[in-house]
């Protein structure tokens, strides 16, 4: 290689490495900060699913607000879906012999090796948001059950009692989309005049679910009542394809999560409802637990923050 | 022994066979879906069909520059991604005029794709490293301009170019556009054609005079500013830039190229038979889901119809 393309090849990569860097920045400084005080101040390690979630990135900052206003310090990694990496993070946590692990989960079977090295290595582990096989030593999230059922129970009151849906399913196997089916499938059996035309996954995706419900409009047009989707980006995909073909009026659309795009979509009157999770009280629950633990006080194995339906009427409560 | 007529006519059902292969598995197809659903041939069908593939077709269009030189791009769908939060970035209500957002969009892909071509060129590196190297660069570029969080609040002005203009899907109007002038480009500009020199022998094109470093950087820029088009229309279409948007795009991309007769190694093929597979592609799609198969095995059929129209298509052109 000539000088001159080498110049040009160490030019770019320095390019891409400054953007890389000046990415980095922000995290590190909020996660090292300078040790204070006379006592050691505990550290939390955490396993995130996926960092690229807006749900999963509210839960990680409502944590590390809660792990500032308690001084302990949180040492936070991104499994990226992998519970491959998950395993391998928490085996680094143990090497660094960090206080408490909080973890959430990738996969319910996956992941459980992660939870069981900690627990043998003497480590508490607290799970957040999802669920593991193996059982941890404290559990903070919600029943995703519960989401699925608010969400039909909503639909069997809008349509009183007699209609046809649709469901949007997320990534079939996932936890979410089994136990959220699995909770509107409980209500169905209790309302034999509600009729599924059909169910599709859309795997959590704003486009796919755009696609989906365009093609459904084509087979089932004028029957379709209402349509439940597994969570908000989907929900706004078949808000906005039913919007286009004017049919929207017509039909009810609910959602699962509570994003803020669904949020403002619920204000303007375009989606009819969605299913709130608390992100930040699950956050702020398991940093909480992973200190009680940590300093040997009692806590509470289980805690199940309740889902709330938002609709027009309450939307204000959730919008800042 | 058999007449001679008749061994025309078997040459001559080859000759259609190998040329029109492709559209023979569509036809098929579509005669099946048909006869299943009774939604399938309908105007209003059709034309979802045409909405749904003309993100793919504007990808796979910009791919077939870089698959005729022989190289590979797989960073497509993160450009998607990037470009498409690029593009919301600069299309909130009363920022900017709207032609800001979708310049800012192809720009940013425009950008990608030329990063891409100079390390491929000068640094002599495999196209498959540093396209797969800028997929995650730009994925990750994509989650630190958004925070991990979609852009939502677009323009009115930005959203309809999701929508419709004359009864016509806006997004089918520039995958139009773009397939045209390419194929015009192709055909007819001594450019395009040193495309095709590149790819069929790269010592050759050299030996001729051919500068063939600018003739791929070209390819892989146009296909980054096709990508950062497709980021734009897709960011439109769903009204947010989202940083995980595209996953996967490049794959269904290269798949529609290659379905419709360009071949992976370089210098054979068009933007013509890239529609066709693109086409083919949506309609499997649409197919599926109006005949609500259960999504488990729509992922099989789709994978079994795909390569059985390649095989259909190859088998004929020996």
């Amino acid at each position: 290689m000539t000088t001159q393309r080498w110049k040009y090849c160490a030019g770019i990569l320095a390019l891409m490495l400054a953007f890389v860097i000046a990415g980095c920045k922000r995290e590190t400084t909020s996660n090292v900060r300078p040790e204070t005080g006379g006592a050691k101040k505990l550290t939390i390690g955490v396993s995130l699913m996926n960092l690229s979630s807006e749900f999963i990135v509210l839960i990680n900052k409502a944590m590390e607000e809660r792990a500032k206003e308690l001084d302990v310090k949180l040492i936070a990694n991104d499994a990226q879906r992998s519970a491959d990496k998950q395993v391998q993070q928490i085996e680094n946590f143990i090497a660094q012999k960090v206080d408490a692990i909080i973890l959430n989960p990738c996969e319910v079977e996956a992941s459980s090796p992660a939870v069981d090295k900690a627990i043998a290595a003497g480590i508490p582990v607290i799970n957040v948001n999802s669920v593991t096989k193996s059982v941890p030593t404290a559990f903070a999230g919600s029943r995703d059950e519960e989401s699925g059922k608010i969400a039909m129970e909503y639909i069997v009151k809008r349509l009183a009692g007699t209609g046809n849906v649709l469901i949007m399913q997320g990534y079939m196997g996932q936890a979410a989309q089994i136990k959220r089916d699995k909770g509107a499938d409980e209500i169905l059996a209790g309302n034999s005049g509600i009729k599924v035309l059909a169910h599709q996954t859309a795997e959590w995706d704003r486009a796919k679910a755009m696609s989906l419900m365009e093609n459904w409009i084509q087979t089932f047009g004028a029957k379709i009542n209402a349509v439940y989707a597994h969570n908000d980006e989907m929900a706004m995909g078949a808000v906005i394809a039913l919007e286009n073909a004017k049919l929207k009026d017509k039909i009810v659309v609910v959602g699962v999560d509570a994003i803020a795009d669904a949020l403002q979509a619920v204000k303007a009157g375009r989606l009819d409802a969605t299913v709130f999770q608390d992100a930040a009280g699950q956050g702020r629950t398991a940093v909480e637990l992973a200190v009680k633990v940590a300093k040997k006080e009692p806590f509470e194995k289980e805690t199940f923050i309740p889902f709330q339906l938002v609709t027009k009427e309450n939307i204000t409560q959730f919008i800042k | 022994m058999p007449c001679p007529s008749e061994t025309t006519k078997t040459a001559f059902l080859a000759r259609i066979l190998k040329q029109y292969g492709i559209v023979i598995a569509l036809v098929l197809i579509c005669i099946a879906l048909s006869f299943f659903s009774p939604h399938f041939m309908t105007f209003g069908n059709l034309i979802t069909v045409a909405r749904q593939i003309s993100l793919n077709g504007i990808l796979a269009v910009g791919v077939t520059f870089v698959l005729l030189t022989g190289g590979v791009d797989l960073s497509l769908g993160s450009l998607v991604a990037l470009t498409g939060v690029v593009a919301a970035g600069f299309a909130h209500p009363g920022d900017y005029p709207l032609f800001v957002p979708v310049i800012a969009g192809i720009l940013a892909g425009l950008a990608c794709g030329m990063v891409n071509g100079v390390v491929i060129t000068q640094g002599k590196i495999a196209p498959f490293i540093v396209t797969l190297g800028m997929m995650t660069v730009a994925r990750g570029l994509a989650l630190v301009i958004s925070g991990g969080k979609p852009v939502s609040n677009m323009s009115p002005a930005m959203t309809r170019l999701g929508g419709d203009l004359l009864g016509l899907p806006i997004p089918v109007l520039v995958l139009c556009g773009t397939a045209a002038v390419s194929w015009l480009f192709l055909k007819n500009v001594r450019l395009g054609r040193y495309i095709y020199a590149v790819g069929g022998n790269e010592n050759a094109a050299r030996a001729a005079g051919i500068n063939v470093n600018a003739v791929k950087l070209f390819a892989y820029t146009i296909c980054g500013a096709m990508a950062g088009l497709a980021g734009v229309i897709l960011a439109a279409r769903i009204t947010t830039g989202q940083p995980n948007a595209g996953i996967a795009y490049e794959l269904d991309a290269i798949a529609a190229v290659v379905i419709g007769g360009t071949s992976l190694s370089g210098g054979v093929g068009g933007v013509g038979g890239t529609l066709l597979g693109a086409l083919l592609m949506g309609v499997i799609n649409n197919g599926l889901d109006l005949l609500n198969v259960s999504s488990y095995y729509q992922q099989i059929v789709k994978g079994a119809i795909i390569v059985g129209a390649v095989l259909l298509d190859r088998k004929n052109a020996k």
